[in-house]
């Protein structure tokens, strides 16, 4: 028999979210906007830093070296969501996803073609050097990278 | 302003100033980024925390009310720190609200994703809008704590049960209602005008 219990709780934030005083939305907003900004050109040094990092990674050259091999691109690429996401970098956001979604799908201890690491990593490295407004280029790049992910995440299974 | 993705109005005003937060990221630049997101919004984080073993200390020992932390850390990982907070025990910090971030959730975390017992889970890219959406959403969070064989957390279930009968007593659907009705008879008024 499953013994299920239920505990009626309320958090000290709910009680203090509606007490005199605060910010409005709108201005919270903005602030936020204000301080993250600060940041946004250590950010696009950070996303650089971990751009080059990927495309310094060579392929495992014995089985032993897969996974630790595979877990830093993993890491790399996730760090540039972590780094580029607040900045609205959904280029960039996406590729790295991307990277994430293969290295994910395939199974443990198999060796990945390691060209799809390097052309996640060129796409990224455009992306960051392609001017705002060149969207179509973009575009493209991300199509690209999309089929790639598809084959890649679907043959995995 | 309580549903699950519902657009925040800007003239909302909320205080979370005087909140005892916590951020855990084994990142220094992403715990810079969502401190600095966190006081925009008003809200000081108390303990910024570069491992999970580094929060646990801290949780053993002082009272939290919001807790953001990254779900992929290496060692103790979100997920098991969430899972530990919630069995251990600790009041009032083993119902705090929790959300986790994430940059990428891998296939075989998703069982743990929702599992751990924390309040939401915040997939990046986070946009500020994003995040206060979620902080706001947990904070207004009613759901009560349920334990069921291995899970202890809040309730899974986000859909409505069935409404009692009666006057209805929940503040948060009170406020909506008085605000739709004043939308309303703002919108007839200036029909009329």
């Amino acid at each position: 028999m499953t013994v299920v219990t239920w505990t009626p709780r309320k958090s000290r934030l709910s009680k203090m979210i509606d007490t005199p005083g605060g910010v409005s939305v709108g201005v919270a907003l903005a602030q936020a906007r204000a301080h993250l900004a600060v940041l946004e050109p250590r950010s696009l040094e950070r996303v650089a830093a971990l751009i080059a990092t990927l495309k310094s990674l060579v392929p495992p050259s014995a089985p032993i070296e897969i996974a630790s091999r595979l877990e830093a691109a993993y890491q790399a690429a996730s760090g540039v969501i972590d780094a580029a996401g607040p900045f609205e970098r959904h280029d960039l956001c996406a590729a790295a996803t991307s990277l994430c979604d293969v290295i994910d799908a395939i199974p443990p201890d198999t060796l990945l073609d390691w060209r799809i690491v390097q052309v996640h990593a060129r796409a990224m490295e455009l992306m960051l050097a392609l001017p705002r407004e060149a969207t179509a280029e973009r575009g493209k790049v991300l199509e690209g990278l999309a089929e790639v992910r598809a084959i890649k995440v679907q043959s995995a299974g | 302003m309580t549903g699950v993705g519902e657009t925040l109005r800007d003239s909302a005003i909320f205080n979370l100033g005087s909140a005892v937060t916590m951020v855990i990221d084994d990142s220094s630049f992403a715990l810079e980024l969502t401190t600095q997101a966190l006081m925009g919004f008003g809200i000081k984080v108390k303990y910024a925390c570069h491992s999970a073993v580094e929060a646990m200390d801290i949780l053993k020992e002082s009272d939290v009310d919001l807790i953001v932390v990254d779900a992929d850390m290496p060692g103790m990982t979100g997920f098991d720190m969430v899972r530990w907070l919630r069995r251990s025990d600790l009041d009032p910090n083993a119902y705090a609200p929790v959300i986790l971030m994430a940059a990428h959730v891998r296939r075989k975390h998703l069982d743990q994703a929702r599992d751990c017992g924390a309040n939401f889970l915040v997939t990046k890219p986070f946009s500020a809008t994003t995040l206060l959406e979620r902080v706001v959403w947990v904070a207004r969070d009613q759901r009560p704590f349920l334990g069921v064989g291995d899970y202890f957390g809040p309730d899974r279930r986000f859909r409505d049960g069935e409404r009692r009968d009666g006057q209805e007593r929940r503040s948060d659907r009170i406020r909506r209602a008085e605000f739709e009705a004043a939308k309303a008879t703002q919108s007839s008024s200036d029909d009329a005008a």
